[in-house]
């Protein structure tokens, strides 16, 4: 039963990739479509905009929803506590932060996302410090480091917006903020694919001892789980899956917090399951929301971010409420 | 084989503070309660024993083996731990539950259940009076089927040693006793069991050695009728008691009746 529900999952992700690459700001026929992803050599202006821009980017949209959920997915479970959103590490608001000021005091566009990045990691190790209790992370001084961090590096990207001349730095940062993909490409996705399939590993090799931790911190070191080293693998591994989300998509609120829930309604609390499941709804939804976000307003683009969280939140508000609140007791 | 457990001039701390100075005793099988008041360092001993956390002075081995040398599963599979009241995902199932007991049996890649694992998992529940409550969530089980679960998640360990800390607080009369007869099938089993209790009479009537701890250390060990005398219980626990010898077990007085 289980299997057919992550059959059906696996399935979902061909089918929003294909509706990603067909539809678009460019009216292309169904037929061109086609035809120009089966002779990728072809060339022609169908070719050029499904292998130059809709393909990268959907995979690009696949890529930053798998990880934000698989990141999030492992942060709930680690931290015992539903309502962990991956950006908690501080990598968000930290390469944020970063990037605000590299924007407001001029630094060289192409060194904008590096520094974002390392500025995120740095910010994730500042709060893994904070959280540390003797070797340990304590859950709950990690949520306390992570939320006030994000609350400080947050006051210092609005102080740059607010500081910064109207035009195109400030809108650069509300690009950021606002959560987009407008612009990725091939040489993004290629930049960001080594953390992101590191952290994934690393993430995947602690789902057995995860699947104890179920039962408390206590009963998972009894049982034989080295809970201080699983702590610090699952904090690097989604630190890694989270930060080369945002370098490719800035600012995407909800993926990360709501779809291990949408997973595990469907199929349930093991993560053997619930992991896999959750980077395939993850990969489905930020593709699907982003076709949504370039072609309801074309030749505009809805911010992905902005649009994610008007669908996205009421439903899973609605979807959650009546459900009820499963957690530990 | 039956396994050997010896403590050898063990002391504990918690937080940094001195509990137990100088424990030593050897437990090769039956029951052995652990009482003593509260605060003495019975629950720090026992995460010891588990070697979950590490003795300040002394040494804690299985067979020979100091437990703190032991890598995490190997050390699980041999000595199991239930302790009370943990938060737990409320939503997983019984039969999850126990099934996680088999971690330490398996490596990091391997990730399905065997034969072996559904067989101890099935004996544990049946053991444990659990079968029908394999697809039941633990978020609905009452304190005491909860117990169950726990001690079924030590059986489904296969560990050589059981360590119990308070099995029966919070259960109501007919709970602790079924939990305690669970117990001593355990010890009847061939794994030497020892419970941190808090009732005299429970210790009395289920545990085979008694085993009393009083500031620093041991205050008396032996068989129940010689370890629990009025004069080791007001050593250690600073109360007068008059212990009274029935047909049917030993039953406790408190001396004063206004305190």
């Amino acid at each position: 039963m289980t299997t057919l529900r992550l059959a059906a999952l696996a399935a979902l992700v061909p089918l929003a990739m294909l509706i990603g690459v067909a539809i678009g700001g460019a009216a292309l026929e169904p037929g061109d479509v086609v035809r120009a992803l089966l002779h990728p050599a072809a060339g022609g202006d169908a070719g050029i905009i499904v292998w130059q821009l809709r393909v990268p980017r959907v995979a690009i949209a696949a890529t930053v929803g798998a990880a934000l959920a698989l990141a999030g997915t492992l942060l709930q479970s680690l931290l015992r506590n539903p309502l962990v959103d991956p950006y908690l590490t501080g990598v968000a608001s930290g390469a944020g932060a970063s990037i605000a000021i590299a924007v407001t005091v001029g630094v060289a566009p192409v060194l904008v996302p590096p520094l974002g990045f390392c500025s995120g990691l740095a910010t994730a190790v500042l709060v893994a410090v904070l959280a540390r209790r003797g070797p340990r992370l304590d859950p709950e001084r990690l949520v306390l480091a992570g939320v006030s961090l994000s609350a400080l590096l947050s006051a210092f990207i609005t102080l740059a917006i607010e500081r910064v001349a109207r035009g195109t730095a400030s809108e650069a940062i509300l690009a950021w903020l606002a959560g987009s993909l407008a612009g990725r490409g091939w040489s993004d996705l290629a930049a960001a694919s080594p953390e992101a399939i590191a952290g994934a590993l690393l993430g995947a090799a602690t789902i057995p001892a995860l699947n104890v931790l179920r039962l408390g911190e206590g009963r998972a070191a009894s049982l034989g789980v080295d809970v201080v080293r699983l702590q610090w693998v699952l904090l690097i591994a989604s630190t890694l899956l989270t930060a080369a989300a945002v370098a490719l998509a800035g600012l995407l609120g909800f993926v990360g917090l709501v779809v291990p829930h949408l997973a595990r309604r469907v199929v349930g609390a093991d993560l053997r399951v619930l992991v896999p499941a959750s980077v395939l709804v993850g990969a489905s939804l930020v593709v699907l929301a982003d076709a949504l976000a370039r072609t309801l307003a074309a030749p505009a683009e809805i911010p992905l971010g902005v649009l994610l969280a008007f669908v996205g939140v009421p439903t899973f508000l609605v979807l959650y409420l009546r459900g009820g609140a499963r957690g530990y007791a | 084989m039956r396994s050997s457990l010896a403590l050898d001039r063990v002391a504990v701390a918690r937080g940094g503070r001195a509990l137990l100075t100088d424990v030593s005793f050897t437990v090769r099988g039956g029951v052995v309660a652990l009482l003593g008041p509260n605060g003495v360092g019975k629950t720090t001993l026992l995460r010891a024993i588990a070697g979950l956390i590490a003795p300040v002075a002394g040494t804690i081995t299985l067979d020979g083996t100091p437990v703190q040398n032991l890598a995490p599963r190997v050390r699980a599979r041999s000595i199991a731990l239930v302790e009370p009241a943990e938060p737990v995902l409320a939503a997983l199932t019984v039969g999850d539950a126990v099934a996680s007991a088999r971690f330490p049996h398996h490596r990091w890649w391997e990730w399905e259940a065997t034969a072996e694992d559904d067989a101890a998992v099935g004996d544990a529940l049946a053991r444990t009076g659990l079968e029908a409550f394999r697809a039941r969530e633990i978020g609905t089980l009452s304190a005491g089927e909860r117990q169950r679960v726990w001690i079924a998640l030590a059986l489904a360990q296969h560990a050589s040693v059981v360590l119990l800390d308070e099995p029966t607080s919070h259960l109501d009369l007919k709970a602790s006793v079924e939990t305690l007869q669970l117990v001593r099938e355990i010890a009847a089993g061939g794994a030497p069991v020892i419970a941190v209790l808090h009732q005299l009479e429970e210790a009395a009537a289920f545990a085979d050695r008694v085993i009393v701890l009083g500031a620093g250390g041991v205050v008396a060990d032996g068989a129940p009728a010689a370890a629990l005398t009025s004069e080791t219980i007001e050593r250690a626990y600073g109360v007068a008691v008059t212990v009274e010898r029935r047909p049917e077990g030993l039953a406790f007085h408190r001396n004063t009746t206004r305190v």
